[in-house]
């Protein structure tokens, strides 16, 4: 899992842009919408586009993607339990 | 000054002229259906294509088949000619009493369904490299004015989904400022793998028939045509004997300067547009009796235009339908052709439905679902565009007693600063004004923006500015070229919305009004060399007719190494990467 946890943060970074960022700045629990990293509507369709090109999950509903992408932890543990590749 | 409407033209999903449109209003048959023309993998979306080929399309205009002309020119002829024809303009009237005579076309993705076909191969081949030529929307306005021979002058402008309500704003300005004698008005814009895919990217497309306003509600249906309108003064029109259909009384343009791509939750654009028409017109909110919604079907849409009607209307809402369950969203063309069926609603008395609906929504307008008889004086017809450009329109049956004239005061106007920006170098300088988070999604061309209206407007001492003009040719080139690129390699996949959200003209302008909290006129003209020129003319026709007192004017222009090396295929050498301009203008003291 930790291991996962690593490569979405660096997934995370390259899709999202945040160039000036580490792995290590981001926190696996701290929320990465509104009030944490402070993401929004556009990063969480980016998400929904690394999550089909990198595991081969499709989400149909972007609603679906608010639980999801709820931090990293959430994320990794999602994609661990869907991940067609 | 009453703006008379003397004539209109349109082709959509449902008709190729206004009898045929009418009627399937009156039918209540939509045009939306499985994809017969464009050529894209996604025939799981429905869309309301024009049912004509390119070829069909350009023989009914006595043009060769050409592979070089756009299906959004080939509409936008068609539905030209018409409005022409029913005005009883031509070229030996135009001749015998030197009317000066205008054509403002509201498209954005205009060229790019030809782009996108030889995309790879103009990176190998000379063939169809001209299709560059004709790329641009303000391209596409000039094959369109070139046919016709008649225009003194033309322009086009962008502003994604409202770019055709803008159109008629500007011809109506235009005319009340004694700048132009006939105005035709109006949008085309034809579907592309580019945009299908582009709106696909945002997740806001329906797999079903959209059905605007509903709790079910899954997204919009893209959709193509065109529609013009004859706009000129009610002098004009009787000195010419011709009777108006009915009449432009009143228009408001705003920003909602919160998203790129989303709506405010409380509609604040819509609502300060609505507001604006009305009091234009002279109307009170109770005066309306049919508003033609811009209701996309997209979850935010709909939940935002219903906010800002409650605001405007409160609980005594008028009748209210979406006729995108019709037509599919007719994007940049939108606006005129909502225009049209309003117009065609005024002339025949009747009201169209909004198709589909079932559910009420939380907290949301309950759409009509068609008057086949009804008493229409007034009607307001929204379009809202990305960014938050958002316009609502006034149209009126009877010549109004209320005036709203532009009064022009010639006085100088002056340039509190003005920035340029002319190397990529100077791009790491936008830190110092937004943070990095904010400034991470922004490409090239956003960046040379932003940095040189933020620096311009700080040396002009102003925080938000009353108006934002952005002039601009090209765009935002190289999102679209990522964007196209990534359709050659990959295919008709999930694309990067990041790539779309700043592919369209605007998008310039709206994010300069999201960072200064601009909420007044923001426009975009994308007129080839003249771009930066019709910025500037109606930064003045708004300064010296006292409406603002500051306008943030721009011309923004970037590159690519591939574009450039293209381009000097076609003998044009010495584009510049980046060049990006910003000026503060005010008038008098």
């Amino acid at each position: 899992m930790e291991e996962l946890i690593l490569e979405l943060k660096q997934e995370i970074i390259k899709a999202l842009n945040l160039e000036d960022m580490t792995p290590d700045e981001i926190e696996t629990d701290a929320p990465l919408f509104g009030e944490g990293l402070g993401l929004d509507s556009i990063d969480a369709l980016e998400l929904i586009v690394l999550l089909e090109k990198k595991y081969g999950i499709k989400l149909a509903n972007p609603a679906e993607g608010k639980a999801i992408f709820k931090d990293v932890a959430t994320i990794a543990d999602y994609v661990s339990k869907n991940r067609k590749k | 000054m009453n703006i008379a409407v003397t004539g209109e033209g349109i082709i959509c999903a449902i008709g190729a002229d206004k009898a045929s449109v009418l009627s399937s209003l009156r039918q209540q048959q939509t045009g939306i259906g499985e994809m017969r023309y464009l050529r894209s993998s996604h025939h799981e979306l429905p869309v309301g294509e024009v049912k004509f080929s390119n070829e069909e399309m350009a023989a009914q205009l006595n043009l060769p088949a050409d592979p070089l002309m756009s299906r959004t020119a080939l509409m936008g002829m068609l539905a030209v000619r018409q409005a022409l024809l029913e005005a009883q303009v031509n070229n030996a009237l135009v001749n015998r009493e030197s009317l000066r005579v205008f054509l403002i076309s509201g498209t954005t993705v205009a060229g790019m369904d030809i782009t996108e076909r030889y995309f790879s191969e103009i990176q190998q081949s000379d063939e169809h490299l001209a299709c560059l030529k004709t790329h641009n929307a303000g391209a596409d306005t000039q094959v369109i004015a070139d046919y016709f021979g008649l225009f003194r002058e033309y322009t086009t402008i962008s502003t994604a989904c409202s770019s055709a309500a803008n159109a008629l704003i500007l011809g109506a300005n235009l005319l009340k400022a004694g700048e132009a004698d006939i105005v035709v008005a109006g949008g085309t814009e034809a579907l592309s793998v580019f945009h299908l895919n582009g709106f696909n990217s945002l997740m806001i497309l329906d797999q079903q028939q959209c059905r605007p306003f509903d709790d079910t509600r899954a997204g919009l249906n893209l959709g193509e045509g065109a529609a013009f309108v004859v706009l000129e003064s009610a002098e004009t029109a009787r000195q010419r004997g011709v009777e108006p259909h009915a009449w432009l009384s009143g228009y408001g343009n705003a920003c909602d300067a919160f998203h790129q791509t989303a709506s405010s939750e409380n509609g604040e654009g819509a609502y300060l547009a609505m507001t604006e028409a009305l009091t234009m017109a002279g109307l009170s909110a109770q005066d309306i009796q049919y508003v033609n919604a811009h209701g996309t079907g997209t979850p935010n849409n709909d939940q935002s235009e219903s906010a800002a009607l409650k605001r405007v209307f409160g609980d005594q809402i008028p009748l209210v339908s979406s006729t995108k369950s019709f037509t599919g969203h007719t994007t940049s063309a939108s606006g005129s052709i909502e225009a049209v069926i309003c117009i065609l609603a005024l002339q025949h008395q009747f009201v169209p439905a909004n198709l589909g609906w079932q559910h009420p929504m939380a907290d949301g307008i309950i759409p009509t679902l068609g008057e086949d008889h009804t008493h229409l004086q007034n009607v307001l017809c929204n379009a809202f565009g990305f960014g938050g450009n958002d316009s609502s329109i006034v149209f009126t049956a009877d010549k109004s007693n209320h005036n709203s004239p532009l009064s022009i005061v010639h006085s100088p106007l002056s340039t509190l600063a003005e920035v340029e920006i002319t190397s990529e170098d100077q791009l790491d300088k936008i830190r110092d004004y937004v943070k990095p988070l904010e400034a991470r999604r922004m490409g090239k061309l956003m960046k040379a923006s932003l940095l040189s209206s933020l620096k311009a407007l700080k040396e002009a001492g102003i925080e938000t500015p009353d108006a934002i003009i952005t002039g601009t040719a090209l765009g935002c080139w190289e999102n679209s070229e990522a964007l196209l690129r990534q359709i050659e390699e990959e295919g008709e996949v999930m694309l990067k919305p990041t790539y779309f959200m700043q592919s369209t003209h605007n998008t310039i302008s709206s994010n300069i009004a999201i960072r200064t909290h601009c909420h007044g006129y923001n426009v975009t003209y994308t007129q080839e060399g003249d771009s930066f020129a019709w910025a500037l003319r109606d930064a003045k026709l708004l300064l010296q007719s006292g409406k603002v007192k500051t306008v943030l004017v721009g011309c923004h222009e970037e590159t690519t190494p591939l574009y450039r090396s293209l381009m000097e295929r076609l003998g044009i050498c010495d584009l510049p990467a980046i060049h990006s301009k910003a000026v503060v203008l005010s008038c008098g003291e």
